[in-house]
């Protein structure tokens, strides 16, 4: 019983139903508890009950809920665990979490539960980390790379990877254990071949963090620029595309309008700024304060200029300002320019923005003229070439840290190779690659390495 | 009650027994061994050889510790090998072919000359048990011996049973009775007992062999002796030769396999895999159209060959036959033909870091009864067991040794975590710390603390300190030594290495390159310093330069786990509350008490599953991690 857990599975607040997760031996008992003296029968695993549950104390009726019991090891965390669908009201659930609680269970520490499959071998690390990125998952295409790493993709995807190092370590390890043994000669090109290969593949597999990363955690996009130079105009046009499902992000007030939307699957936060202009107002003081905090805590800066007018003071000054941030230039308005040409409009009307050219597209909120090239260019500094979400991306910073030492330890073993360091130093390297694989999907022992080794060569002077 | 009285019983005189008895003697402790056969003292049951990958590698740290092992063997070698010479130091290891009776008048010699060391010859039936403590034993004759401490050193006696073709019969080894009361009596003290097998080929007569049609594989011409003690190895020394199978031989054993109980289903013991029968190999690598084979003289003064490689338990005629098919063995007569073994072993997880049984206070067990293979992996067993007897006995401090400063720590280690599915043998690649535990460089690992604990005598530790200065300012000397652009041997060396070496070189760093041969920085030396350098000093001095910048890097990756070593274990934590421990886990966790992660992760004998569950207990309670 004392090691039994319980917390609410949903989450708070008002909704059609809230689920209450027990987990540990004692789950059946809290939930006998709460059945008072209705409880009768026992529960089959795997099926769903509906339940009265009542106030031990009072013996008054709370809810009515379907209940479903999963008999250890077969459950999410590999103890006897028990769900309440119960009615969403959060008095309602508080209540009932707090028979339990007074039942013999105790509230689940952030993370048990996973720790728990965790602990009980139902899930390996990886697969644990993805369902902590699928509930954190703020757009579709995020969800989709925590379930795939929740499936295993991850680990699948690096297994050949660990198989292919494995090979390479059982044929250097035997030609050192077995000396006397009649072994094949090893094939130097070969191995050396092999061994760029599995660095490539786990370098380019590493590579796919930026492109991870960027979904899973989006950008922060500022946008600047003086009074009526169109920025709610693009606001609104860039968010008529597809609208993300977000959390409120803290530190944002009404008076920096924000929006969420995405670009290509890339949760894209923008923020609307107050303005830059230096003035003795106290209050709008405060609000370029905030501004300026809120700009360099960017991923990006948008600074919008007016294709229509000539560059003003409060322009330079704002691009000054941002000059050593990263920061790309929205030319907006073209449509009430005679000519698109950027460059004939950079040098007509904007000629001391020359050094900017590499940096601005010109757009035109109101005919969304140029939008999908705006897109384009916010996502430009992150992206190396395209973000394809389709394939496997890794999300997380500690994967990817693995991942690039794995690749770096491979190539300098190879480099080992060409220098003809002997073999007990070459290994060094290469078992270094091989546990930090391991980290991310689970952990290859010498005797697994023994196992190859006897079913690949026949051992025994 | 006793008919005699002792500190310490060493049961068995293998190499396990020999090493516990004389150990347990030195150290100061009333001492009798007791063996079926004392005038099999040191029998190598198997093959007459000592040494090898990681196996040289623990003689050396057994004679470092003040073992007995590595001295016998070079007294009695009749072909030394270093392996692996083409490789780096840390790889290389000493082998060498004994003069099998040598070795064990020797060993025999060695003991007799050990005081407080009584042989005593008989069959223990019994353990004698009071209060969960071993006191003593009980012989078939009826004798009594009481002890404080007994080590169990039975090989394959336990339960020995012999399979050769069809027939099977009761033995410890050929020709000797097994033990099979005091098996029994291990199991009703309620040890966890499971069942091994190996094998041994068949030992032919060398005058029936045509020496000729085989290749010669002649002993090193500056043999690498095992003890630090030894100044020269003086045996003469001998070839040995090399020949193998054909495949009409193969296809003759396939078609026979039917005769051979490893294949007719009698034999239910694991077999180790590094060390097949040949049956075995024709099986399970049936693309190989050859097997490689070795002769291998059984001594200078017989004409017994030890036919390496051809383990069986197929039936005696049929090995002739087989033999006969050899190149060079068309008229081959078989001296003792090859057999099947089959033992009781008992589950090390039972065990200590001391090799005391968590069973039973004061009872050791030591080398093949915990499931290893191999003479050196039992005589290093029977060195910590017989320590640490003797040191129950004085009240004195467990002596244990940990994985990175010996294979020996590398052994006891996995044998208390793991135990043992398959017979258990050394490999280097089970050290994680490899680049560090060399051959060479044992006794500056082991010395100090085979001193500290009695067992390296006054004569010993001077010839050790000696070493240790000499190899000192020769390190000096390699650091302070350059070798400019502008010296004669510049280009030359250069040229060698196919690099330049800049402007100036320290020999240090000079050596860290491939292809840096002693003999060559040998004459970069100053005068005055390689008037009197050895060349064994320099190449130890040489390997440290070498692995210097590994050494790191080696450690980089098991470090990288630790960095929860801080992580608190909470006052009183009932490590029950982790769900899915084994009781043997629960036990060895509640008896170390941790405090913090750290402790947890050097439990000796914590499964790698268990000190993660543990993590990740203590990880939630800290409120750590989040889902």
């Amino acid at each position: 019983m004392k090691n039994t857990i319980v917390a609410l599975a949903t989450p708070t607040g008002r909704s059609g139903i809230g689920v209450i997760r027990l987990s540990g031996e004692g789950s059946l008992e809290v939930l006998a508890k709460l059945q008072g003296s209705n409880n009768k029968f026992p529960l089959a695993p795997r099926r769903a009950y509906l339940i009265q549950l009542f106030d031990p104390e009072s013996k008054d009726l709370i809810d009515s809920a379907i209940v479903t019991f999963f008999k250890s090891p077969n459950s999410f965390t590999g103890d006897d665990v028990v769900e309440l669908s119960c009615h969403g009201s959060p008095v309602l659930l508080r209540q009932i979490v707090d028979i339990c609680l007074s039942s013999g269970a105790r509230l689940a520490k952030p993370g048990e539960f996973t720790l728990r499959a965790l602990a009980n071998g139902k899930i390996d690390l990886a697969e644990a980390e993805a369902i902590r990125d699928l509930i954190d998952a703020q757009t579709k295409a995020s969800a989709r790379q925590a379930v795939r790493q929740m499936r295993g993709e991850l680990s699948l995807r690096l297994q050949p990877l660990k198989d292919e190092l494995l090979d390479v370590i059982v044929l250097l390890e035997s030609s050192l254990e077995f000396v006397e043994d009649d072994l094949p000669e090893i094939q130097i090109l070969r191995v050396k071949e092999k061994l760029t290969a599995i660095a490539e593949k786990t370098r380019e597999l590493a590579e796919t963090f930026q492109a991870g990363k960027l979904i899973r955690e989006g950008l922060r996009v500022a946008l600047v620029g003086r009074p009526n130079v169109g920025k709610s105009s693009l606001f609104n046009a860039l968010l008529g595309s597809e609208r993300a499902i977000v959390t409120e992000i803290p530190g944002t007030t009404r008076d920096q309008l924000h929006e969420s939307f995405t670009i290509n699957d890339v949760p894209v936060s923008l923020i609307d700024t107050a303005g830059l202009r230096e003035t003795t107002d106290t209050v709008e003081s405060i609000g370029v304060e905030r501004s300026r905090a809120t700009i360099a805590d960017a991923d990006l800066v948008i600074v919008m200029l007016d294709a229509s007018e000539q560059t003003s003071d409060e322009d330079r000054q704002i691009l000054k300002s941002v000059k050593d941030l990263n920061y790309i230039v929205a030319l907006n308005k073209i449509d009430k320019v005679p000519s698109t040409d950027v460059d004939r409009m950079v040098a007509a009307e904007h000629s001391s923005l020359g050094y900017l050219r590499e940096r601005i597209t010109p757009i035109s909120a109101k005919t969304g003229e140029g939008l999908d090239e705006l897109r384009t260019a916010i996502l430009d500094p992150f992206s190396r070439g395209d973000i394809s979400t389709s394939g496997l991306l890794i999300t997380d910073a500690r994967h990817y840290d693995l991942l690039i030492r794995t690749a770096t330890e491979i190539a300098q073993s190879s480099e080992g190779l060409d220098q003809k360091l002997s073999e007990e130093i070459v290994l060094v390297g290469l078992h270094n690659a091989l546990r930090f694989l391991g980290e991310i999907t689970g952990e290859t022992t010498t005797e697994d390495m023994l196992t190859r080794i006897f079913s690949t060569f026949c051992i025994g002077k | 009650m006793f008919d005699e009285t002792f500190d310490v019983i060493v049961i068995g005189a293998g190499h396990a027994g020999c090493e516990a008895a004389s150990a347990a003697a030195r150290l100061g402790a009333e001492t009798a061994l007791v063996t079926i056969n004392l005038d099999l003292i040191g029998q190598m049951s198997c093959n007459p050889a000592v040494g090898g990958i990681a196996k040289g590698h623990v003689v050396r740290e057994i004679d470092a510790i003040g073992g007995i092992m590595g001295r016998v063997i070079d007294r009695t070698g009749i072909q030394f090998r270093l392996l692996n010479r083409s490789r780096g130091p840390a790889v290389q290891s000493p082998r060498a072919q004994a003069d099998r009776s040598l070795y064990r008048t020797e060993m025999r010699r060695v003991l007799e000359a050990t005081p407080v060391l009584h042989l005593r010859q008989g069959v223990v039936t019994e353990l004698i048990v009071e209060n969960k403590r071993v006191i003593g034993i009980q012989m078939q004759d009826s004798r009594r011996f009481g002890a404080q401490a007994v080590v169990v050193a039975t090989g394959t006696f336990l339960n020995g049973m012999i399979h050769a073709g069809r027939e099977t019969f009761s033995a410890g080894r050929a020709g000797e009775p097994a033990s099979i009361e005091l098996a029994e009596s291990l199991k009703r003290l309620g040890f966890p007992v499971g069942r091994l097998k190996t094998g041994t080929p068949p030992r032919l007569d060398g005058r029936s062999i045509d020496w000729g049609a085989f290749e010669p594989q002649p002993a090193d011409e500056r043999p690498v002796p095992f003890s630090f003690a030894t100044e020269k190895i003086d045996q003469d020394q001998i070839q040995c030769h090399i020949g193998y199978t054909s495949e009409r031989l193969h296809q003759t054993i396939r078609d026979n396999l039917h005769q051979s109980p490893l294949y007719s289903g009698k034999i239910k013991g694991v077999g180790p895999r590094y060390c097949p029968s040949i049956e075995d190999k024709v099986v399970k690598f049936a693309d190989k159209d050859r097997h490689q084979l070795f002769l291998e003289p059984e001594g200078r003064n017989t004409n017994e060959v030890y036919l390496n490689g051809f383990s069986t338990s197929l039936p005696s005629a049929l090995q002739v036959e087989l033999l006969r098919m050899i190149d060079g063995f068309e008229s081959v007569q078989i001296i003792r033909p090859g057999y099947a073994i089959e033992y009781d072993f008992v589950d090390p997880r039972e065990l200590r870091p001391t090799m005391e049984t968590t069973r039973l206070n004061g009872l050791f067990l030591a080398g093949q009864i915990n499931g290893t293979t191999g003479y050196e992996e039992a005589a290093c067993q029977g060195l910590m067991a017989g320590i640490n007897a003797a040191f129950l006995t004085q009240g004195r401090k467990p002596f244990i040794l940990q994985r990175d400063e010996a294979y020996i720590g590398v052994l006891t280690d996995d044998l208390i975590r793991h135990g043992v599915d398959e017979p258990y043998r050394l490999f280097t690649s089970r050290a994680e710390a490899r680049l560090m535990l060399r051959h060479d460089n044992a006794d500056a690992r082991l010395a100090p603390k085979g001193h500290e604990i009695g067992l390296v005598g006054s004569t010993d530790w001077e010839r050790f300190n000696a070493k240790r200065d000499r190899i000192a300012r020769l390190r000096n000397a390699l650091d302070a030594t350059r070798l400019k652009r502008s010296s004669r041997e510049y280009a030359s060396i250069s040229q060698v290495l196919g690099a330049d070496l800049g402007d100036s070189i320290s020999l240090s760093q000079l050596a860290m390159r491939q292809g840096v041969k002693p003999d060559l920085v040998q004459r970069l030396l100053p005068k005055d310093v390689c008037g009197d350098v050895r060349i064994e000093d320099l190449e130890t001095a040489l390997a440290d330069a070498l692995y210097s910048g590994y050494i790191e890097k080696q450690k980089l990756a098991t470090e990288r786990i630790n960095h929860h070593d801080s992580l608190k274990v909470p006052d009183g934590f009932q490590f029950a509350t982790i769900g899915g421990l084994s009781n043997e886990m629960l036990e060895r966790l509640e008896r170390a008490k941790p405090s913090n992660f750290a402790q947890v992760r050097t439990i000796p004998g914590l499964t790698p599953a268990a000190v993660s569950s543990v993590l990740v207990h203590l990880t939630a309670n800290s409120g750590g991690v989040r889902s």
